[in-house]
Parts: C-alpha cells; structure tokens; sequence
C-alpha cells in the first residue's frame, strides 16, 4: 500500500496496559508529521495499572478532519495482545486491511471464570492461521518470544512497529531516528535492533503461510483434583467466617451453629474456610483424580452451556 | 500459588503440633488469635523447626493461653514478662529456637519497658504480638493500641488517648526485624513469619487479630467476618509499590517487612568477654 493513493490512511494499535500502545502511536504519528502528513491521533489509556485494554487512533493524510477511525476503515490494526486484536478485528477493512499481532496471550482475570482447579481459561480460541486466512493481508509472530531472545520483553512492541513500517514506503532511517526520541537512551540501541529483526522478519516470512502457533498457558491435559472437606462438630463455634468467606458461598451453619456443607460439588479446594478457621474444625483434603483431555471434563462442558 | 506451596498446604495439618485434649481452645468464637497460631505453626513446618527445639515464650491474656495448645516447649510467665524470660533463655540455650507470644496489652503497657529493652539488645527470638486492640481476658479495659474514640469497659465516653504505633516503636528502639501483617492474610503472615524466623536477631511482628466478643460487638464493628475484612481493608502491603495511591489511603497502616537492618545480634557483643572469663 502506498500512502498517496488514498486520502487518509488508519492505522489501529491496541494491546494492554503497559505493553507500549502509545509509544507506537507517537512514533508513527510523528513520523508522519515531519513527513508533511496532517496527522490526528485518538488513545485511551490510564489502564495500564489494572492491565485493561489500551487502544490508539492513528490518522494521516493530505487533510484529517475527525481523530477517530470510522468502524470498519482502518488499514492497519497492530495488535500487542492476541486476545486484544481479535476484539478489535471488527474494526480493520475487510477488503485491504492489514492485520499485525502478536500471539502472546495475556489473560485477563475474568477469563478465568471456573476456580476449580487448573480449568481452562475463556480466552479467544481463533488460531492465527483462521485469522489470516480471513483479513486481505496478515502476520501473526510470537513477537514477545523473539523480544525475550533479544534480551528485554519490553521491545515486543518495536519489532510490531518494525512489522508495520513495511507497510509503509518510509525508508529505515527516518523509523530509527524517530524510535530513538521516543525510548530511554540505555535501550536506543536493543529498540533498533528489535526493529530490523521486524522489519526483516516480513521479508523472509511467507504470507499468509506465516503461523506462529499459541503457545498454551495450560497443558492440554487438565488434573482434576476431588476435594473433602474434613469437619470437626465439636470444635466448631459457629463463628461463621468460613461461611461469609466462602467464595463459592457452599457452607452453612446448621441449627446447632455447626458447619456443614450442603453443596460439596461447588468446592474449588481453595483453602480459605482452613486457613481462616481459628477453631481448626475444618481440614481439606484434596487428592489427584487423574488426567482427563483439556475440554473433556464436566465443568468445562458446564461452562459453555452457561 | 507454586506447585511447592500447594504441596505444603496439603501436607501442614496444624492439630499434628497441636496439644488435641485441650481442644476445642478457649478462645472466643471468631477470635483472630486461632488464625495467628495456625500462620505461626505452618511458619515452623515449613522452615522444619523440629518441636523439641522450640520453646515458646506466652505472657498473660488471650494470646498467653495459646502457648498452652502448642505441642511443645512452651513457658507461662508473669505478666509483662515473656521477653525478659525468653532473653535469659535464649542467652543459656542458644539450641533453641525462641518465640515469644505476647498481646497488646502485656507487650506495649505492662510490659513496654521489657520490649524496648529486648529490641535494643537484638537477642535472637521472634516475638509475636497479637494486636486485638484490647485487654480481652479481663473484660474488654482500654490498652495502649485502643484506637481513638472507641468504646471499652473503661473508656465509656470512648478513648481520647494517643494510640501506641508498635512498630514504630521496636524499629526506634532497635529491633532488627520488624514486620505486621493482618491474621486474614494466613498465607501472607506464614510467610512473614518465616522471614522473622530466618533473621538473625530480634525479630518483631505485630499481628493485627480482632476482638469480637467484648470490643467488637461494643463498638459495633460487626461480626468477626466483618471485622477481618475491615482490617484487611484499611491495611496496604508496604511493598504494594503504588506510591501514588498512598494519599488515597491516609489512614492505612502499612504491613509486610516494614524494617529490616544488619545489626549485630547480642551475642556477637559479648563474645570478647566470654574468651576473656
């Protein structure tokens, strides 16, 4: 794509707090402004505490009126997080839009909804491959991978930006000279490197052959564990702190002021009702059941139905 | 949670160090004190402190009665004085690994002096304080940690006295180790406790317990659930490295390993004088 055959060119970073959004953003944005572009650029951010979703607007062109990239017209969607570019894919040209990700998974804490015991997280289960095969152009890396190899996670987000500079006709000198304002002086040299090793990572790749596969948090076996919880009556004060701090909310108190547990299968074995029973009336007991195929277990299957 | 951790938390069972025909303990129902113990009795098993080379140290109060459910070496003192006990034992039995249990009370107000004296000799033991904030066996009079305008048997207008900051305290008289930590915290106090153990010298913790039958309930702060969590709450963990929340939390007392120095510990004071007699 050249950037003077359309009016405006869009470009979309998003990711999540911390990984470098905005430095991206400011890179390309200043690129283009000392190109002679009208350059506009829209962000949230301030998530970078909690991990929430950061995402930047990037527009360029001859005249940019509006900061925000109109649904579905961005030209480029550079994905930090996988899970984070599958969210946004709505918004990429379908026709001529390019898609840049990293296939590193982050996973927030709500995709981790069942607390049972090594359970499968809820995390996007689109394969690179899928995803390339639907947008017009795709490059789907373990940039966080390579990142590591070079010495610092932290550039992963400069090998993405060395990924997207091909998109573009602007020569190798003019990205490093702008990368070099924008990180600390110490890593000046390990930002350009990780840079080239993007930028030269397109031209050996094969499009859209280019599959990097994502690399499983779990192993595909999944332990299941039974847990009992062994009660002693005649300890038990009726205090009622296992029963108020039960995330599962499975104990009681019974008409003696004595806890028992009407709902054993909600257990998770998380050990809050043993470790906060001043009285030492509640032991749990978990033990190995054995492996079963990730997926193929009951509470997985629950899971989906809900 | 490791691997390592799940394990120990399968394998620690606390009624194995438990004296089981005592049980159940006399504490009342929702009392803080069981949740400090068990941070205490797994802190043990996991640094592989064998129970005949402990000797636990109680004074008098609520916390001194744990000392009597501990399956081990365990002393009952005067009031006030654990420490200077647990000196005296620690200087003749250098083996032994001494834990004082100690409250608010007996520590910070009859016991003061004998604290600040220990911290200032930096005596290798661990003293434990269960801060609930109040004399609990006697009937709820007002202790020196009694927070500003709360009701007791004592202060029926609500107490108008400064409050005591225990760690502030041993870290100026010279305590090495000084640490606090909230007892809902059971994994996060095990492993404080731990810390305090492994440090060379006199290591301070100030455990934050709850006091619910006879200063919770006259000052209506609720059941022991509630309590728990209102101390958790209006605690942040030293380490917690957000300073920019800190002006958001004025009044949150900080926990974790708030001072930790290198001093030397007494008995590399008097070693020259144990060569000369």
């Amino acid at each position: 794509m050249t950037t003077t055959d359309r009016k405006i060119t869009n470009v979309l970073i998003v990711g999540v707090g911390g990984q470098g959004v905005i430095m991206v953003s400011k890179v390309l944005a200043l690129l283009c402004q000392r190109q002679g572009f009208e350059v506009k650029q829209s962000e949230v951010h301030g998530m970078a505490k909690r991990g929430g979703a950061v995402f930047s607007h990037v527009r360029f062109g001859s005249a940019v009126h509006s900061p925000t990239i109109p649904e579905g017209e961005a030209d480029v969607l550079v994905a930090l997080e996988w899970a984070e570019g599958m969210r946004w894919l709505e918004q990429l040209n379908p026709e001529t839009g390019t898609f840049i990700s990293d296939t590193h998974k982050i996973v927030p804490p709500f995709a981790c909804r069942n607390r049972s015991e090594n359970q499968a997280e809820v995390y996007s289960r689109e394969t690179p491959a899928e995803i390339i095969g639907k947008v017009a152009q795709g490059y789907a890396l373990d940039a966080s991978g390579i990142a590591t190899e070079l010495g610092n996670e932290r550039v992963a987000n400069t090998i993405l930006l060395g990924i997207l500079s091909t998109v573009f006709d602007f020569d190798e000198d003019t990205w490093t000279n702008i990368i070099a304002k924008f990180v600390p002086k110490h890593s000046i040299d390990l930002n350009k490197t990780a840079f080239l090793t993007g930028r030269n990572w397109v031209k050996t790749a094969t499009i859209p052959d280019v599959i990097a596969p994502i690399e499983s948090v779990t192993s595909s076996q999944t332990q299941t564990y039974s847990n009992k919880l062994e009660f002693t009556p005649q300890w038990c004060k009726g205090c009622d702190i296992c029963v108020r701090m039960c995330p599962e909310h499975c104990l009681e108190l019974n008409a003696e002021q004595v806890v028992i547990i009407p709902r054993p299968n909600d257990c998770t074995g998380c050990r809050i009702c043993e470790w906060l029973c001043p009285d030492y009336a509640i032991k749990l007991h978990k033990t190995a059941l054995g492996t079963f195929p990730q997926g193929a277990d009951s509470s997985e299957i629950k899971l989906d139905a809900g | 949670m490791s691997n390592q951790q799940h394990i120990s938390a399968e394998e620690f069972d606390v009624r194995d160090y438990m004296r089981l025909e005592l049980f159940p303990h006399f504490l009342c129902p929702g009392c803080g004190h069981g949740m400090a113990l068990r941070a205490m009795m797994w802190a043990l098993y996991e640094n592989n402190i064998s129970m005949d080379k402990l000797a636990v140290v109680c004074g008098i109060g609520c916390s001194g009665r744990l000392g009597a459910y501990i399956d081990s070496n365990t002393f009952h003192t005067t009031h006030g004085r654990p420490l200077a006990f647990a000196t005296g034992l620690a200087l003749a039995r250098p083996d032994l690994h001494v834990v004082v249990i100690t409250g608010d009370g007996d520590c910070l107000a009859i016991g003061g002096n004998h604290l600040i004296h220990a911290c200032r000799r930096n005596v290798n033991m661990t003293c434990l304080m269960l801060n609930n904030e109040v004399y609990g066996m006697t009937g709820g009079q007002v202790s020196p940690t009694t927070s500003k305008d709360r009701y007791t048997t004592t202060t029926p207008y609500g107490n108008r006295e400064p409050v005591f900051d225990a760690c502030k305290l041993a870290e100026a008289a010279g305590a090495g180790f000084v640490g606090r930590e909230v007892t809902m915290q059971v994994p996060t106090l095990k492993d404080l406790i731990k810390q305090a153990f492994d440090y060379n010298g006199f290591s301070f913790v100030e455990i934050i317990s709850d006091c619910t039958e006879v200063f919770g309930r006259k000052n209506q702060l609720g059941e022991s659930a509630e309590m728990i969590l209102s101390q958790k709450a209006g605690t942040r963990p030293d380490s917690y490295g957000n300073k920019v929340d800190e002006p958001f939390h004025p009044n949150a007392l900080k926990t974790g390993v708030l001072a930790m120095t290198g001093r030397p510990e007494y008995r590399a004071h008097m070693q020259p004088f144990k060569k000369e007699g």
